[in-house]
């Protein structure tokens, strides 16, 4: 069975270009898509759709995504009977013999106009360092419409609260985007069906759950909200993939989201006992005759106390407290508490005690995650994580132990370690060491950008193939294939590969040639800040538009020595570098360790 | 390595050297010379005297469909509509014989160049495709440290330059090649160059134009921007090497094939590529195995060997240094379901190929089947002891530095020479 699936560096099609094959099973075609969004290992998993022999007749009614390498503004949905499927990669003219090209003569570069900053915050034309530095790590990128909106709350700090604070923002634009995809609003029996009916596949209603996190990311007011959902969720993390979670994962997230502000013993509660969370770790098929390990050991190894800290006498009493969540998985999908798979008699877990003599085992969990999210070593624990995420990959103990003080102390609130981290002189003291994830990158790119990405109408529709930007980069929302999220260091996000799919993308986006349906980008010229400008003070208006900082000298020789064009240049919307060289000045911008570190 | 100097440490030495660039004086001077200067140049055209190729047959394929033991009834007992009949085998002995879709690939079976050991795996069965890719190729049970079999390969004299050993097709790195060596993971060969620059001059320019931005920066990503400024280098002489097959080999289509045919074209340009992995997928087949004329195993057969063999055929000559080995997470039931498919099992077969291969024949211990629904194939031979004899016997690799803590069973299919 093929399931038309996401080669990870190949856009692909989404809703509806499965083969018509009607042979699968949900589980099949669940398992079958296990890389379905060609995430982690096992990318290549999902090349099904090649591996099929391509007929003559599958030729003729092909409907798989490409992208012509050498024209790349040509998408269609006819990979294999297309005549750009000969196409070599060429990139898009680098020549135009009408214009006349002014000859480098690398720097010595005049320093473009600098703007020192204004200590009024309020009037200062672009981020102070101190507000870039928040919008960076607490938003999905700073862009100027950003920073007008810190300008008037008065203050950074001023805006961070209010942001602590999501229900009183208006949030209409990304809110609507919620209904663009059905799926993320149907309960599971309505998911499963569709599913069974082969009008939405399990794996596609994922594929369209990870495209709505990433518009909210783009384009919700409430940037904190948006953050803290997403490490929260990468904490509490349920693979996209896992077989089965489909049904529940869209309301999972929405859970998380709706307690990413909030406390973490609520959150884990409501997490751990979803369905999504029993049909991913197998606690819904978890029985009193025999406990399943697998939620039971994670929730102390992952979500709570972390390795090291339990035996394996805890992981069966975590097991057995856990017994009684059931869903009746491939069936109905009901979930239901089950009376008679709760697993009775005394449990010790750590410190934790209970005689756990009732048959209904919701009080006893109750009680045992919320000593878990207690328990000093969680404290500590989603400290490090906290600190990790926001201030450095090797955050200070003083500063991982004070969070975890304020933690305890606030009864598990997150908000109180969240102002306490911004305030820390460790977290000032961070800016741009934290590299920015390859996922992070394609969604800031598209603020930057400013794309206006429209609802999709099919599968080449931006608000669809942008997914598969993140896919090609390597990292897309909550496909991460094992339950321990993943990493956050950067490590893990530095390799040769990273970086040339990085700039790959920033050079389609930059030149608007993919993604490219249903969404508008700026025109090049509308890039220029005057009529006629100097081309390093062209440059600076870009830096500061995308990088939200005047340009500094090495900056402007980089994009001097990229486009071949001198300094001190006058350059209006006829000039090289508004036209056809504009993609390649812009992706220098775009590929500068500013733009790739937050 | 660098206190002991020995043949076999010269002549790694040596040959890492070159790779480097660096003048081989031999020794623990070399080493250290070496690596340092590693951090200064890529730009020297590296060699690699022996290259590993590792199939990965993502999603598990059936190894009882590939090479049948037809001589044990239970195998048809078990598989009523999927089976393959005995008459229909090749390269049949009086165990085992291969499916006809194999057919490509039975010149380098005749020739000695090709064999199968089956009854292989993880030590336990594991039958989460994902759990059991990460054990299959992190391949050091009971330790976090997340470093991949390959990459402890490639990372075992510590210099490292990053295209030593290439994921390719596919963006995001695998269990097997994650770690602290430096690995290049593309989706394929015109992947690895600077977007937006193609002639000489337009190159030169967009270099320069990056090192003035990020001149200055260190951290992960610093290194990692000038390991891909050392990777473009060194991966040049690829890009100068022809695209058309060599030796009138013809592909079949897929990705397989064409991860295959950019291996190959790597190989040819000789940039000091050890090792090579290339995924094939999906053989997750829980529905329509089908038969011998149709269905979905022999899609995935036809496209494999094909490519395969056209890989082979491609290189020509240069297939005396190239060694093939594949792996599939594990290997599915022995009775068929309700779907005409195979759900998750346990044991299965691994084929090796090319260089070094004592090939034309069957390997590993035959467990005998059951027939019960949730019967498996047993594992007889750690997956382990295939890949360290090929590592070991081929490129000069400890066993015990690739795959710590095991003590690998010497199979006899590998040879040195």
């Amino acid at each position: 069975m093929s399931v038309a699936a996401a080669p990870p560096s190949v856009p692909t099609p989404a809703d509806g270009v499965r083969d018509a094959e009607p042979t699968t099973s949900r589980r099949g075609l669940a398992r079958g898509v296990i890389g379905g969004l060609a995430v982690a290992a096992v990318a290549p998993l999902v090349t099904a759709e090649e591996a099929e022999a391509v007929t003559r007749a599958h030729r003729r009614k092909c409907k798989h995504w490409h992208r012509c390498a050498r024209h790349r503004w040509h998408t269609c949905r006819h990979k294999h009977r297309c005549k750009h499927r000969f196409h070599k990669a060429k990139p898009p003219a680098t020549t135009d013999p009408g214009t006349p090209e002014t000859p480098v003569d690398p720097p010595p570069v005049d320093p473009p106009p600098v703007d020192t900053g204004d200590p009024d915050f309020v009037v200062s034309p672009i981020p102070t360092a101190e507000s870039l530095h928040l919008g960076n790590r607490f938003t999905y990128g700073m862009t100027p419409a950003l920073h007008a909106q810190m300008k008037k709350h008065g203050s950074p700090q001023a805006w961070f609260e209010a942001q602590l604070n999501p229900s009183a923002i208006g949030d209409a634009k990304a809110d609507a985007m919620q209904t663009w995809w059905l799926s993320i609003n149907l309960d599971a029996t309505a998911i499963a069906q569709r599913d069974k009916d082969e009008i939405e596949g399990g794996w596609m209603a994922m594929a369209n759950y990870a495209r709505w996190c990433l518009l909210r990311r783009i384009y919700s007011q409430r940037q904190v909200l948006e953050v803290m959902a997403e490490f929260w969720e990468n904490h509490l993390h349920i693979p996209l993939n896992d077989d089965g979670v489909y049904t529940y994962r869209a309301d999972y997230g929405k859970v998380i989201r709706s307690h990413a502000l909030g406390r973490f013993d609520q959150m884990l509660r409501a997490a751990i006992t979803h369905p999504a969370m029993g049909i991913s770790l197998d606690n819904a098929r978890s029985t009193k005759k025999a406990p399943n390990e697998n939620l039971g050991r994670e929730l102390l190894e992952l979500h709570t106390v972390g390795r090291g800290n339990h035996t394996e006498d805890d992981v069966k009493n975590s097991a057995r407290i856990l017994t009684g969540y059931r869903v009746e998985l491939w069936t109905t999908w009901r979930s239901y508490y089950d009376l008679n798979s709760h697993w009775t008699g005394p449990v010790r877990v750590l410190d934790f005690t209970h005689p756990n003599a009732d048959a209904d085992g919701r009080a006893v969990t109750d009680a045992y995650l919320t000593y878990l999210a207690k328990h000093p070593r969680t404290a500590e624990r989603i400290a490090r994580k906290l600190a990790t995420r926001f201030v450095s990959d090797s955050p200070s103990e003083a500063l991982v132990s004070r969070l975890a003080d304020v933690y305890l102390a606030s009864d598990t609130a997150i908000k109180p370690v969240l102002l306490a981290l911004v305030a820390s002189e460790e977290f000032k003291a961070s800016a741009g060491l934290k590299v920015r994830t390859p996922t992070d990158d394609v969604v800031a790119t598209h603020r930057v950008m400013r794309t206006e990405i429209a609802k999709p109408v099919d599968d080449n529709s931006t608000a669809n193939s942008m997914l598969w930007q993140t896919t090609a980069i390597g990292h897309s929302p909550f496909a991460w294939a094992r339950p321990d999220g993943p990493p956050e260091r950067a490590g893990a996000w530095s390799s040769t590969s990273r970086l040339l799919a990085s700039f790959d993308i920033h050079y389609s986006m930059a030149g608007g040639w993919w993604p490219k349906k249903d969404a508008t980008y700026p025109t090049y010229a509308s890039w220029l800040p005057a009529p006629t400008v100097r081309f390093d003070a062209f440059v600076d208006h870009l830096s500061r538009q995308v990088l939200g900082k005047a340009a500094p000298a090495r900056l402007v020789q980089a994009c001097s020595e990229a486009v071949g064009v001198a300094p001190a240049t006058s350059v209006d919307k006829d000039h090289a570098v508004a036209r056809w060289k504009f993609p390649l000045l812009l992706t220098t911008l775009l590929d500068t360790p500013d733009h790739l570190h937050r | 390595m660098a206190d002991a100097p020995c043949c076999d440490d010269f002549r790694r030495t040596s040959r890492r050297s070159f790779l480097r660039g660096a003048l081989a004086v031999g020794g623990a001077a070399t080493v250290a010379y070496g690596t340092a200067f590693t951090q200064t140049s890529y730009a020297a055209t590296g060699s690699a005297e022996r290259v590993l190729v590792v199939v990965s047959m993502r999603g598990a394929c059936d190894g009882l469909s590939l090479v049948v033991p037809h001589a044990d009834p239970t195998y048809y007992a078990a598989r009523p509509r999927i089976s393959v009949a005995a008459s229909s085998l090749l390269a049949k002995d009086g165990m085992f014989g291969l499916h006809p879709s194999l057919a490509p690939l039975l010149p380098l079976w005749n020739a000695g160049k090709m064999a199968a050991v089956h009854a292989t795996g993880l030590p336990s069965p594991n039958r989460s495709h994902f759990a059991a890719m990460e054990d299959l190729e992190d391949a050091d049970p009971g330790s976090a440290a997340r470093v991949g079999w390959l990459n402890r390969l490639v990372g075992r004299d510590g210099v490292g330059s990053p295209i030593e050993a290439i994921q390719m097709g596919g963006g995001v790195p695998s269990t097997a090649v994650l770690g602290p060596q430096p690995t290049l993971v593309t989706s394929g060969i015109d992947q690895v160059k600077l977007p937006g620059a193609t002639t000489a001059t337009e190159i030169a320019a967009r270099r320069r134009s990056l090192s003035t931005a990020w001149a200055g920066s260190d951290g992960a990503l610093g290194t990692g921007f000038r390991s891909t400024l050392d990777v473009i280098d060194e991966f040049a002489p690829v890009h100068a090497t022809s695209a058309t097959p060599a030796n009138g080999a013809v592909y079949p289509r897929g990705d397989l094939a064409q991860a295959l045919q950019d291996s190959a074209r790597t190989i040819r340009a000789d940039v000091g590529a050890e090792v090579i992995t290339v995924d094939h997928g999906s053989w997750d087949h829980h529905t329509g195995i089908g038969t011998i004329a149709s269905g979905n195993l022999k899609n995935m057969a036809d496209e494999w060997a094909g490519a395969i063999a056209a890989f082979f055929k491609d290189l020509g000559p240069l297939a005396d240094k190239v060694t093939l080995v594949t792996i599939s997470e594990f290997g599915r039931r022995v009775a068929e379901n309700a779907n005409q498919g195979l759900d998750h099992g346990y044991g299965n077969v691994m084929f090796l190929m090319g260089a070094g291969v004592k090939g034309g024949r069957y390997y590993g211990r035959w467990p005998g089947l059951t027939n019960t629904t949730d019967a498996d194939l047993l594992v007889t031979t750690d997956y382990r002891s295939v890949l360290s004899e090929v590592v070991t016997t081929r490129l000069d690799a400890s066993s015990a530095e690739v795959f710590p803590g095991f003590q690998p069973e010497s199979i006899g299919a590998m040879t040195s020479l």
